[in-house]
Formats: C-alpha cells, structure tokens, sequence
C-alpha cells in the first residue's frame, strides 16, 4: 500500500467519492429533504389569479414610479411624495449610521477582550507574580465570556432585537438603534478578533524582542496589521446596516420600508416603485463607496 | 548623528503608503457617524424614561413562564416548561427554518454558477488568455465588455435589495408558502454568491488555463474543465458561510406569515405571552449557533479536503 502511495502518479479509482463529493453529496440530498418536509410544489411557483394580477398590476409600474402621491384619498396637508421619500431615506441613513457608531464601539472593546491575543503574556515571563495570576483566573473568564457575549448578541437576528425591545419599550429610536447595533457589534468584534488573531507573529515577536510591553506590541505588532481588514470590514457592514435599517420600517419605525409597506397595501404601486428606486440609489451609492475602500485595502 | 536619524525617520514617515481615498473616506465615516447622532438628536437615555421603564417592568413580569408564576419553581420545571414549547411549535419552526434556508441556498448557489462566470472579465472577453495571432476586433471586444457590465448589474441588483423586503412582495405574488421566503433569500444570496464566486474565477492564476487556450480549448472547454475544478473548493466553502447568513434570515421571514420562527414569535406576541415570545427569540438564537457550527464543520470537511 505505502509504496504506491508515495508514487507521485498514482490515479484516483473513476468516481472516487473524496470527503469533498460526500459533503456535495449531503448538500443535495438536504435540499431535497427540506424541500419535500416544507411541502414546496414547483406547480405553486405558477402564482394564483389574484397573485398575477397583483403581479401585473405591480411589475407594469416598474418604469413609471409615481412623482406624486397616488391613491383616491390623499390627505391635503400631507408632503409631496418625493419629499416624504426623501425624509425616510434620510432617517435610514441615520438610524444605521448611528447604530455603526455603538457598532463599532461594542465591535472594538468585545474584539479586542475576544481575542486571544489581547491575554497572551510576555512569553519570557518577565512579570510580576500578581499580574501572572490575574492571567491565569481572571483572563480565561472574561475570555469565555466575551466570547459568548458576543455569539449571543450576534446570532439573535436585528429583526428580533427590534421586536423585543418594541415589546419592553415601546416604538422608540433608541429602539431602532439598539436592536441595529447590537447585532452588528457582535459580528464586527467577532471579525475583529479573528483577524487580530490571524495577524502574523513576527512583527510581535521583532518587537518584543526589542523590548516592547505587552500593549505595545499587541498595538504596533498586531493592530496594524490587522487593521486594513478590519477598516474594510466596517465598511462593509455599513452598506449592511442601510439594508437592516430600512427593513425597520416594516415595524413602525419611519424608515423606506414602512412606506414600502403602506403603498403596497393600498395597492399604490407606482408609488411603491418611487420608494424602492430611492432605497436602491442609497445601497448602491454605499455598496460603490464600500466596494472603493475594499478594493484599496485588502 | 542623531539628527541625521531624526530626518530619516521624518523621511520615511512622510514616504510611508497612504491612499487619499481611503483617508477622506475614513474621515466621512466618522464624521457620518457623529453626524448623525446629533441630526438625528438620538439619545439612548429615551428608553429609561418613567414611561418606558414602567412598561419594560410590566414586560420584565410577564416573561416568567406563566405555568411557573407564583409558584416555587426550579430549574427543572423550566426544562419541562420549554420541552412543552418545543413540542408544541418549537421543533417545527426550528425545522422550517433550517430547511428554507437549505432549499434556498441550494437554488441561490445554482443559480449563480453561470451568473460568476458571465462577470468573469479574465474569461469573459473577445479572445480569453490571448496566446497569440490576430488580435481581436474592437467591435467585438466592446460586445464583450458589455456583455460583463450587463451581468454585474444585474448581479448588484440581485443582491441590492433586503430578503424581508424581498419576501414581503414575494408574498403577495406567491401567496402563503414557504416559496416567499425560499425565493427572496435565494435571490439574493445568488446576487452576493454571484460576486464572491466571479472574484474568485478572476483571481485563478493558473497556467493550466492559458495551456489549454495555448493547445486550442474553447471558452466553455477553459471553463468546464480548467476553472471548475480550480474553483469548486472555494465556492462550496462561500456556499457554506452564506447558508449561516440564510439560516439567521430565515429565522424572520416568518414573521411575514408563513412557518418558520418569526411566525411562532409574532404569534405569542399577539396572544400577548411574552414568556413563550422570549423563548422563540432565545430559540432563534440556538437555530443560527447550531447553524454556525454544522457551516463550520462542512467548511472544515471541505477545507481539509482541498
């Protein structure tokens, strides 16, 4: 057996299933499960009549997004339709840049205690007693905790933050910003220490070797090598947050998609096409910029 | 000496690599950030007001299991309290959700096969690895040109609009089905998947494909049988790392009325049982660790393979 093995032209048997074809093969044979257990017909594709003539009515307006309000009751005091989209796109922005703002804050102080190596010590244990013993209780605890901390506040989804805070608080912005940064701190600092981690040693060790502490060479050795990913990272999860933050709308807050909403169900599709084609320029504007500032960095 | 050291560092700190863009980009950035708290007048202290605070009291008593309320309960009693939920809906909506992201990921990942190559630019142009002879016409080169513009718009279209969104108008076409929620995020993890795997054709540096140009394979020749196998490794591992992301969707698609989390979660919400409303939230939070971690074990496999 061994020496066929070493031989460097030594064939694969035809459909040879490698671990990578069994995990392919899983993959398909999931899908089709999960495609019989949620009782999915490919006939229901073919919308009802009712669906199609929602479909029609919606997709003939795809060219012509209303200018002006539409509707046979449109209150007299109400702001001109582009005004009105406008003042949601805006607040979608604002909700998400803020929510970025407490983002990166959760992302930069839970990343850095996540990391491990934000506790790794002098390796020639040149530290006092004390010290060497805080990092060897209090470290691995607050280690594990963040950890945890942040796998539970990231893989709760925003939409749910955000009900369960309208639920204890009632429809407030600080509801909004909450149940947007929480999540997206979680992911940042979740990213950010991992690229801490992966950052190269021989810039720590160098330093080190030169007589850098531990902060030091966690900031000059570690930080700066892992910043440009992490800078392009943020970015990104801005674009993210637009998407996130409009979709609040649909709870009551005064983002894109509470109008999105509206105009749907009052059957004002040419003022839905208005709403979605304003929403569209905003990610797309910030899926360019992020898309820039990626491309430069990584 | 010590000045000579002193103009050298000065010299090579004003040399040292810095981009203006991603400097006034950083700039922007913080100021949009600062901006908009202040625009915005938000304050995060809105939520302690006598108001808010009476009712998160309020919503703080009503999370107590109602079956355990007022009685000296343990943790045990908890335990059978939340087997009770799972077998009421807990399990079926757990289940619902894994499987629309599944059958989701599966369409999504298909479907942005042919879409990564058409926004390929190293293999979408008028003469792919180029070896030599007649260079070609410029006619042609623009058609191709436009024929790559075109698939990446499309591409940012796919992935520009939120799957909540996206379901929300699905819904109305489909009616009540799981299709709403399995085609809004298949469509746009195709549009994201649809980039990731193009960068990855782009990013191929392998003599292999100019060797087969080199020895007169065709376009589709290079791309079944040189890219493919090249690639396949990386896009089963983005397939893997976005299903967590449709695992995490999927658990809020429900809420738009159909079965999976977010309808159990709305649903005690309306009937007002904020105990069994927490518990789905928590539940939603254990489906995407679980989730999270059968995509890490895959992409491991996969990894270790490769």
């Amino acid at each position: 057996m061994a020496p066929e093995k070493a031989s460097a032209l030594s064939i694969k048997a035809p459909f040879f299933i490698g671990r990578r074809g069994a995990v392919l093969i899983v993959f398909v044979l999931a899908a089709i499960v999960s495609y019989f257990s949620l009782g999915l017909e490919l006939k229901t594709l073919w919308p009802s009549e009712g669906g199609r003539s929602i479909a029609a009515g919606f997709f003939s307006r795809a060219f012509s997004p209303a200018m002006h309000a539409e509707g046979e009751f449109v209150p007299a005091n109400d702001p001109p339709l582009l005004q009105i989209a406008a003042e949601a796109a805006w607040l979608t922005f604002l909700f998400a840049a803020a929510a970025m703002g407490l983002a990166l804050l959760i992302g930069i102080v839970f990343g850095f205690l996540a990391s491990s190596a934000w506790w790794r010590g002098d390796p020639q244990g040149a530290e006092s007693a004390a010290v060497k013993w805080l990092r060897r209780t209090l470290a691995p605890a607050v280690y594990v905790a963040s950890r945890t901390f942040i796998a539970v506040i990231r893989s709760i989804h925003e939409l749910l933050w955000a009900i369960l805070f309208l639920t204890a608080f009632g429809l407030c912005d600080a509801a909004a910003i909450l149940a947007l940064a929480l999540p997206y701190g979680g992911y940042l600092a979740k990213i950010f220490s991992e690229l801490i981690d992966e950052a190269s040693p021989t810039a720590a060790a160098g330093l080190r070797a030169v007589g850098a502490g531990s902060l030091q060479v966690f900031t000059f050795g570690l930080l700066t090598q892992a910043l440009p990913d992490m800078i392009a990272y943020a970015f990104y999860r801005f674009e993210c947050a637009l998407r996130s933050s409009a979709v609040l709308g649909f709870f009551g807050f005064p983002t894109l998609g509470l109008f999105i909403r509206q105009s749907f169900n009052s059957s004002n599709y040419g003022e839905v096409w208005t709403y979605l084609y304003v929403l569209l320029l905003l990610i797309i504007v910030f899926d360019w910029w992020s898309g820039a500032v990626r491309k430069r960095l990584v | 000496m010590a000045v000579d050291r002193q103009e050298t560092i000065s010299a090579l700190y004003a040399k040292r690599p810095r981009d203006r863009f991603v400097r006034a980009s950083l700039w922007l950035f913080f100021l949009l950030i600062v901006g908009s708290w202040i625009a915005g007048r938000f304050s995060l202290t809105e939520i302690l007001s006598a108001r808010r605070l009476g009712n998160l009291e309020r919503f703080l008593n009503d999370i107590t299991p109602f079956d355990l309320r007022n009685t000296d309960w343990g943790i045990t009693d908890l335990f059978g309290w939340a087997a009770e939920r799972m077998s009421e809906s807990g399990w079926e909506a757990a289940g619902a959700t894994i499987a629309i992201a599944v059958v989701a990921i599966f369409i999504a990942s298909a479907a942005s096969l042919p879409l990564s190559f058409a926004a390929a630019r190293r293999l979408m142009n008028a003469e792919p690895f180029l070896p030599n002879g007649a260079a070609p016409s410029r006619a042609r080169r623009f058609m191709w040109r436009a024929f790559v513009l075109l698939a990446r718009i499309l591409l940012i279209l796919l992935r520009a609009m939120p799957e909540y969104l996206l379901a929300f108008l699905a819904l109305a076409l489909f009616g009540a089905s799981a299709w709403p929620a399995v085609i809004a995020l298949a469509i746009h993890n195709a549009g994201i998947l649809g980039r990731l795997k193009g960068e990855v054709i782009e990013n191929t540096n392998a003599r292999s494909l100019s060797a087969l140009r080199g020895v007169g394979a065709s376009r589709r020749q290079i791309s079944l049988f040189g890219v493919m196998p090249l690639v396949l490794p990386r896009f089963l591992l983005y397939d893997f790392y976005r299903w967590e992301s449709c695992v995490r969707e999927a658990t809020v698609l429900g809420m738009l009325g159909f079965a999976s989390l977010g309808a159990v979660v709305v649903d005690a919400r309306t009937r007002e049982k904020y105990d069994e409303f927490v518990f789905f939230i928590l539940l939603g939070c254990a489906i995407v660790v679980v989730g999270d971690l059968i995509s890490a074990l895959a992409r491991s496999i996969v990894r270790r393979a490769s």
